[in-house]
């Protein structure tokens, strides 16, 4: 942070008056075209008023507002939301973007982009999580289990080595036919 | 609606959660009463620009600007904490520093086993 301010007066010593191109990126004065700056997410509110402010600011009382905690993770005054999916919103109400079930102003999830009806889904499950956890890891667990008991403990047709007539196809395999082949019996009676 | 159990998949909709009925608080009505209020607000806002027949723009959402804003500048607010130095040596750091030397030592022994000759070159399919 006091590296970037650095930076910022080091240009603004180079460029003075004025600023254009790349500088201005740079420089501390921005565009009038966006929100002011009170409008945009800031620092973490520390008194009453500054908490009040930033309700207002995000349209919302100032009991319900709270902020992310402060730790320095780069959250700011953004409020923290409960972690619930667009999927929970009621489907029939009438919202001013139907697709995203959301209206318009309405302060946005940090991860809102996660929450969207495509993504991620926290609506309740059919049976409770952990019993769905439980089913599912005991099903896959058995069955590794068993496999690898399958695999210690083989059992299959008992099979023997192929037989061949004909002396173990002696003409076949090159045999001389005039020297008469020594008798191969492969049964027992 | 009194006995309305929800669909399995389903969370139970605001207009039938029972607080709306049967708490009878004045603070429980009265917060209940504000955000109706903040919300009326907004959807005023809203419609007064959507149904302008001289509007010629898009209508700007000023909580979305606020959320890009927000998402998009975390550095102002970032402040070097252990958890977060621990975070920033995890993901950055120490992924660096795996990866080469998994990457190294395997393939340092795949040309040993090649110059060795005992590497099984079997047809792969895809590559």
């Amino acid at each position: 942070m006091a590296g970037v301010v650095g930076f910022q007066r080091w240009v603004r010593a180079l460029t003075r008056a004025r600023v254009a191109g790349m500088p201005a990126l740079l420089s501390a004065s921005r565009a009038a075209s966006g929100p002011s700056k009170g409008m945009l997410p800031g620092p973490y509110p520390n008194t009453p008023e500054e908490r009040a402010a930033a309700a207002k600011k995000y349209n919302m009382r100032v009991e319900d507002y709270e902020p992310h905690p402060d730790n320095g993770e780069g959250f700011g005054d953004y409020p923290k939301l409960p972690d619930r999916s667009q999927h929970e919103r009621d489907p029939w109400y009438s919202w001013d973007h139907p697709d995203l079930r959301r209206n318009w102003g309405e302060p946005m999830h940090w991860n809102f982009d996660m929450f969207i009806r495509n993504r991620v889904d926290t609506s309740p499950t059919v049976v409770p999580w952990h019993t769905a956890c439980k089913h599912l890891f005991g099903f896959i667990g058995f069955m590794l289990f068993m496999f690898y008991v399958g695999e210690q403990f083989p059992a299959y047709q008992a099979v023997g080595p192929k037989q061949y007539p004909y002396n173990n196809l002696y003409l076949e395999r090159g045999g001389d036919p005039d020297k008469q082949p020594e008798e191969v019996k492969n049964y027992e009676i | 609606m009194a006995d309305y159990r929800e669909a399995p998949l389903a969370t139970r909709p605001k207009t039938l959660d029972p607080n709306e009925y049967f708490n009878l608080s004045p603070h429980f009505r009265r917060a209940e009463e504000e955000r109706a209020a903040l919300r009326a607000n907004l959807k005023r806002q809203y419609q007064l620009q959507l149904n302008n027949p001289h509007r010629k723009e898009l209508i700007e959402d000023p909580a979305l600007t606020r959320w890009v804003y927000a998402r998009t500048n975390p550095y102002p607010h970032f402040r070097p904490t252990n958890k977060t130095s621990l975070l920033g040596l995890l993901f950055g750091v120490v992924p660096l520093f795996v990866l080469y030397f998994t990457f190294k030592t395997d393939r340092d022994n795949r040309e040993e086993q090649i110059k060795a000759g005992t590497l099984e070159r079997k047809f792969k399919l895809a590559y």
